[in-house]
């Protein structure tokens, strides 16, 4: 069963389609029209690439260069959290790339070599998508632990140097925003199983249905999807917080607010 | 003896702001010394750099004739109480405030009873009830109070004060006058209140981060 193509003409149809919340958007003395077109031509740009850079990938099928291709995209997403988290690149890179790479790897290799079990487990078709779904949701999750961690950290730096007089170790001072961070950088991904499929049909699942999947096959993979997601965002915040503590405070245990972009 | 605490030509320099220069004192044991000066002079900076929360950019910071560093101010801030203007209680409850630092590994074995509560309460003119209240609804002079109650349970022997009676009534400030009347407990504090000043037997002047003058007058 092959998916109906979407061909020229009709791609041209679909961005009319754009006109309308355009037009909506003017009516209302919204002007965004700038910010509207350049969202809409970096879309299609980027996607146009990746569609480029993925035929190559699925025809080549090279074990090397879907490695490749996942270091990329880890190396993208480590910058990415850090900017978003507002935090230094520079100090923090390793730290997060460790994170995130170990948890990625871990749980796509698990997926793919226990659970699908391909013929090749380097198989571009398999890795390179979840892979990247993967990374995706755990990239939100860490930009959140990271900017929640620090920022409370600087908004209750009182009540943690209070902690520490008290006798604390850095540990037992940071532990109550440490928690409060991983909660915070889960919770999206929690509440998204408690309602999948009820809300809203999973991207996933809805593209594997479009693409001839039988439903019950798109289910499982949804599901597989799902629990690599909450295991890998989890393991990535744990450990890229736990190193950053090695970071962010001098041998005194006070935070080095410099590493700290301000917002 | 050796003195408890020991500045020997501390400087300080933060964001290229220079907060303490050339510092040098002495305190020994059961001593209980004032730091006086302008705002912005350095002396809270003073027990801050103590506590290894300000860098030191030169000169050494000795306690119980132990120099500062990362290995060993872990031991300063187990055995200073420090109370600042505005203390954090750091707990949903005044129960829980006070029972805060036995759940850190460093204290873990000293957690005191009911009784040893209630004493140190009585001890500081506080109410026995108060524990139940909620730590967000207590006054800022109760709030001192309670983070010196703290430093009591723990059986703290230095206590670094900053303005600790500024927000206190004649009653409790008594209260406060009568803890720190007992020879064994070592007070660096910072202050302005006149009767403060009267209980310490060394003042001392700071101005622009540079200690200016040392009084000693016999105490009372």
């Amino acid at each position: 069963m092959n998916t109906l193509d979407i061909a020229l003409p009709q791609m041209v149809l679909l961005y009319v389609l754009c006109l309308l919340p355009w037009l909506l958007l003017w009516l209302i003395g919204l002007r965004l029209s700038r910010d509207i077109g350049i969202s809409i031509l970096r879309m299609s740009i980027q996607l146009l690439l990746v569609g480029i850079y993925l035929k190559m990938l699925f025809d080549l099928n090279n074990p090397w260069l879907n490695g490749l291709w996942i270091l990329i995209m880890l190396l993208v997403a480590d910058v990415s959290i850090l900017r978003r988290a507002g935090l230094k690149v520079r100090y923090f890179a390793l730290a997060t790339f460790t994170a995130i790479a170990s948890s990625i790897l871990f749980s796509t290799a698990y997926l793919v070599i226990l659970v699908i079990q391909p013929t090749h487990y380097y198989d571009a078709r398999y890795i390179v998508p979840l892979a990247g779904m993967i990374l995706g949701n755990c990239l939100q999750g860490n930009v959140i632990a990271l900017e929640r961690f620090y920022s409370s950290l600087r908004k209750n730096e009182n009540e943690y140097t209070t902690f520490l007089m008290l006798g604390a170790t850095r540990w037992e001072a940071v532990r109550p925003y440490f928690r409060d961070a991983i909660k915070a950088a889960i919770n999206p991904t929690i509440a998204s199983m408690a309602t999948m499929g009820l809300v809203s049909l999973p991207g996933m699942m809805t593209g594997q249905i479009l693409g001839g999947s039988e439903p019950w096959l798109a289910v499982k993979y949804q599901i597989a999807i799902m629990i690599c997601i909450f295991t890998s965002t989890t393991i990535a915040c744990i450990i890229n917080l736990k190193l950053s503590l090695n970071i962010a405070f001098n041998p005194f245990d006070v935070l080095k607010n410099e590493l700290i972009e301000k917002h | 003896m050796p003195p408890i605490i020991r500045f020997d030509q501390v400087s300080v320099i933060a964001h290229e702001k220079t907060i303490l220069s050339d510092i040098s004192f002495t305190l020994f044991s059961g001593e209980k010394a004032v730091l006086c000066g302008k705002s912005g002079s350095g002396k809270s900076s003073v027990l801050r750099t103590l506590l290894g929360l300000h860098p030191v950019t030169s000169g050494v910071v000795y306690f119980q004739e132990v120099p500062l560093t990362p290995a060993s101010v872990q031991n300063i801030r187990s055995c200073t109480a420090y109370i600042g203007q505005e203390p954090v209680l750091g707990a949903e409850s005044v129960r829980d405030a006070l029972l805060l630092p036995f759940q850190f590994k460093a204290h873990r074995e000293q957690q005191p009873t009911q009784q040893q509560l209630i004493d140190v309460l009585q001890r500081l003119q506080l109410p026995a009830d108060i524990l139940k209240q909620d730590s967000s609804r207590i006054s800022g002079g109760e709030k001192q109070r309670i983070a010196l109650a703290r430093g009591l349970l723990l059986g703290k022997k230095v206590y670094l004060l900053d303005e600790v009676t500024s927000a206190l009534d004649a009653d409790s400030k008594q209260a406060v006058f009568d803890v720190f009347s007992d020879p064994e407990l070592t007070v660096l504090s910072v202050a302005h209140d006149p009767e403060w000043l009267q209980r310490c037997a060394i003042i001392f002047e700071l101005e622009a981060g540079r200690l200016t003058q040392v009084k000693r007058h016999e105490h009372p």
